[in-house]
């Protein structure tokens, strides 16, 4: 009973959302898929912003709508941030962090503290929102709706509305909320990048509909995904910082299935991390390869290929250990290396990216 | 004295008069207004329209109307004989029921206009934040319509101050009751004293005069604000 | 060059002959109304091709219109005052003429008036009593003294609203907003408010004689059409339509 199960269906003019999901009830669960799709849509039912014609939202065993109830966004247990901050103009930082704990009735789990601690936002308190920057607007509007002590967090694109500088500035507040809140989040992005960090869970959705849900790890690095990720197509893995080489600033990263050395940010060993590996950043060889400028080299066996978005390409999953790895070669590279399913390959990995 | 006690007495009656009915109209034009603002039936337009005609009908419409109205033979005249009030027409509220009607869009409409220039978000924001709608209104959409509110209340009280057809026509004139300024000064034009139409037409020149620098000057930019 | 300068010519005696194709605009006081009507409608009988054109108001207002310029080429005055003074600030093209005395009445819509008199005023089912405003309406004037040499109006004060002129007054009246009005006997004995309620006429002793006059302005001094409209007041016809309407004329006693 800890999951939320919501089915809507909604008929605009031109647009339709037709959705039936179960959505786990922990972790943070990102609403992925290109403009359009239907993702805030989808957001804005389970926050009771809008009403489908039909629907049923049942939240952890209780029922927010159905064919007799009806659960006013009010009444509902929710911490809801949206895309620009919307911070209350006439109320100053501590007002629009009060403005909802006032009314809470729901348990305290993120204290109001807590939420000033977490975004950071303690030297802000006296400040009008017409004088904060965007990053620290959008980190207020976070702590605002954490402070209602929320049984569930849903975030319609936090990051959208700010520029490269600014969403680095956030970044770090999400990822600590990722590691530090109890409560589930829906997390709606079209950013690869974000979800990549974020997201434990993924609802992939196009043209108001879901096209893929699944885990993270497993999902991305499927090859049949049917949205488009162009230059972003790659696969997440889960791993612990190994060793640090303090002599040459690298540190590694142990997953399931090997070890790969990346630049050393000053995560302590023994630190969960997550690491992200893009599939233009892999290449194979069959024989092991000469001693190169790349670093990271790992065996593995190639699983399955798909064709990729130009005609020209291939995406090639590898299996390494327990993990998967997903590279993008040419078909004619493929095809004189005789690249097959069962070939013992060498992955060599050009770039990884760590995310904490 | 620079003006006569016949005209301090009118001065002192226009403001109560316009004073009482900017307040009527706040809490009378508020949820009006407010309806306007964010209702999709179909009944918007005609309520609407409704609301808007006294800004296009001449006063002497309005104020034939009202007589008829308020007379023994008219609906409110029969609502107040079954009250057992006084009947309307020749007093003071007789002139405040006239005026909130003659007063109604200058009041309506700024506030609307607040309330659209709003738009959902807040709204949907104090929902997330559990604010119920009526708490939403008054917490939310109340304060962020300020500057409108701020608009409409000196526009009404000005407007008030400025009528003159329908008093004229409704009031009979009574000194101290139905005497406001504007008739004060038409009364001294006709009688031809020119000089005492002069002191008083001047007051009402620099008071419009101020009311609407205050108006402009307080005026938020329109720019600021997000 | 001949030919322009005649049709120069043709097209200015044509204009003159446009500008003496006669039409007049008078300005007359409320309590004219009817008999007014009446009076311009026969003259019309007898001149077929004028145009007369009549406003109806209060005497003060065209007083202070007259002084402005405004384009009236003959002021009816329900108070000889008014034209007088046109005259001594030489804003007349005629000398002023007296047209009648006018009398006032009491007169109501829900009560008997004929059977009211000056005293009944007091009654406290009388609420409100509706008189032209004697600030600047003649009738007003005349109906505040015929009020206090009866000795009524303290008593009655309160109970007073006040018509801008004396159409006004029996509006308030006729909507049965005021139960009682003091009008002009001109305006009671018209058969639209004749048919409403009975009228009781008060005594002229009770108050200065309010004489009316009229006067040829200014502007209309060589208005052949004025002229002769203002002679035909003085037509047989004319006095009796007068009379009928309850006017008391120049020369004549007050016979009621």
């Amino acid at each position: 009973m800890d999951s939320i199960n919501a089915r809507f269906k909604l008929d605009w003019p031109g647009f339709t959302l037709d959705v039936d999901l179960a959505l786990p009830g922990h972790g943070v669960t990102a609403l992925f898929g290109h403009s359009g799709s239907g993702k805030t849509t989808l957001l804005r039912c389970l926050a009771g912003l809008e009403r489908p014609s039909h629907g049923r939202l049942e939240f952890k065993g209780k029922i927010w709508q159905d064919d007799q109830t009806w659960l006013p966004t009010h009444q509902r247990p929710i911490g809801y941030v949206f895309q620009e901050a919307s911070l209350f103009t006439h109320l100053n930082v501590l007002g629009n962090l009060n403005f909802g704990l006032k009314r809470s009735t729901t348990a305290q789990r993120v204290g109001l503290d807590q939420a000033i601690e977490l975004l950071g936002i303690g030297h802000l308190l006296d400040r009008k929102p017409d004088t904060l920057s965007g990053g620290e607007r959008q980190r207020v509007g976070i702590a605002r709706a954490l402070a209602v002590g929320p049984e569930i967090l849903l975030m319609d694109e936090p990051l959208a509305a700010l520029d490269l500088k600014r969403k680095q500035e956030i970044l770090p507040y999400l990822e600590r909320l990722h590691d530090e809140l109890a409560i589930p989040v829906i997390y709606v992005s079209h950013s690869p990048d974000e979800v990549a960090r974020l997201a434990d869970h993924i609802v992939a959705m196009d043209g108001g509909r879901v096209v893929a849900d699944g885990p993270l790890v497993e999902t991305l690095a499927r090859l049949d995904l049917p949205i488009r990720l162009g230059e972003d197509v790659g696969v997440v893995l889960d791993a612990t910082v190994g060793a640090v080489d303090t002599e040459w600033h690298l540190a590694r990263v142990d997953f399931a299935g090997g070890s790969l050395w990346t630049r050393d940010r000053g995560v302590p060993t023994g630190k969960h991390v997550r690491v992200r590996v893009l599939a233009r950043d892999v290449s194979l060889a069959v024989h092991h390869p000469e001693p190169s400028s790349i670093q990271n080299v790992l065996d593995g066996t190639v699983e399955s290929m798909a064709a990729d978005d130009h005609p020209g390409l291939l995406l090639v999953r590898v299996q390494i250990g327990d993990s998967q790895l997903v590279a993008r070669l040419t078909r004619r590279s493929a095809a004189q290396l005789g690249i097959a399913p069962g070939l013992p390959v060498s992955v060599q990995i050009k770039s990884v990216a760590l995310m904490e | 004295m620079f003006l006569t006690d016949g005209d301090l007495q009118a001065i002192w009656l226009t403001v109560r008069l316009a004073g009482i009915v900017t307040a009527i109209l706040f809490v009378l034009g508020t949820p009006i207004a407010w309806w306007l603002a964010r209702t999709r039936s179909k009944w918007k337009g005609p309520i609407g329209a409704v609301v808007a005609l006294p800004l296009v009908l001449p006063p002497s419409v309005l104020g034939f109307y009202l007589l008829l109205a308020m007379g023994p033979h008219g609906p409110v005249g029969q609502f107040t004989a079954w009250l057992g009030v006084q009947p309307l027409p020749f007093t003071f509220w007789g002139l405040v029921l006239a005026s909130v009607f003659y007063s109604f869009p200058f009041m309506v409409q700024p506030v609307q206009n607040a309330f659209e220039a709003i738009g959902e978000r807040p709204l949907e924001v104090a929902a997330t934040l559990r604010a119920s709608p009526l708490d939403t209104f008054f917490t939310v959409a109340l304060p962020l319509a300020r500057p409108g509110f701020l608009t409409a209340g000196i526009l009404t009280f000005a407007h008030t101050v400025g009528e003159f057809g329908v008093v004229l026509m409704i009031g009979g004139n009574i000194p101290g009751v139905t005497r406001v300024a504007s008739v004060q000064i038409y009364d001294h034009v006709e009688a031809l004293e020119y000089m005492d139409a002069h002191r008083l037409a001047g007051v009402m020149l620099v008071f419009s005069f101020l009311v609407l620098l205050a108006l402009y000057a307080w005026r938020p930019n329109p720019k600021k604000g997000s | 060059m001949k030919l322009l300068k005649t049709l120069l010519v043709a097209g200015a005696v044509f204009a003159t002959g446009l500008a003496h194709a006669e039409k007049i605009t008078i300005a007359a006081a409320a309590d004219l109304k009817f008999a007014m009507d009446e009076i311009v409608s026969n003259f019309r009988k007898g001149n077929p091709t004028d145009e007369i054109e009549v406003i109806y108001g209060s005497s003060g207002k065209f007083h202070t219109q007259v002084q402005q310029g405004a384009p009236y080429d003959l002021f009816f005055s329900a108070d000889i005052g008014f034209p007088r003074e046109l005259a001594k600030a030489g804003l007349a093209g005629s000398e002023v003429k007296p047209y009648a005395f006018g009398r006032i009445v009491l007169w109501s819509q829900s009560l008997d008036a004929s059977k009211l008199t000056l005293d009944s005023l007091t009654d406290p089912k009388i609420a409100r009593i509706a008189i032209a405003n004697p600030k600047h309406a003649p009738y007003g004037k005349r109906a505040e003294e015929a009020l206090r040499s009866s000795k009524l109006w303290e008593k009655i004060e309160p109970k007073l609203v006040y018509g801008e002129n004396i159409a006004h007054t029996a509006q308030f009246v006729q909507t049965g907003n005021a139960q009682v009005g003091i009008i002009a006997l001109a305006l009671a004995v018209n058969p639209e408010l004749a048919s409403k309620g009975g009228y009781y006429l008060i005594p002229d002793n009770l108050h200065a004689p309010l004489e009316q006059g009229f006067v040829i302005t200014k502007r209309a001094e060589g208005n052949a059409l004025a002229r002769r409209f203002a002679a035909y007041m003085g037509d047989k016809t004319t006095r009796a339509v007068m009379t009928r309407y309850g006017f008391v004329l120049p020369g004549e006693v007050a016979g009621k």
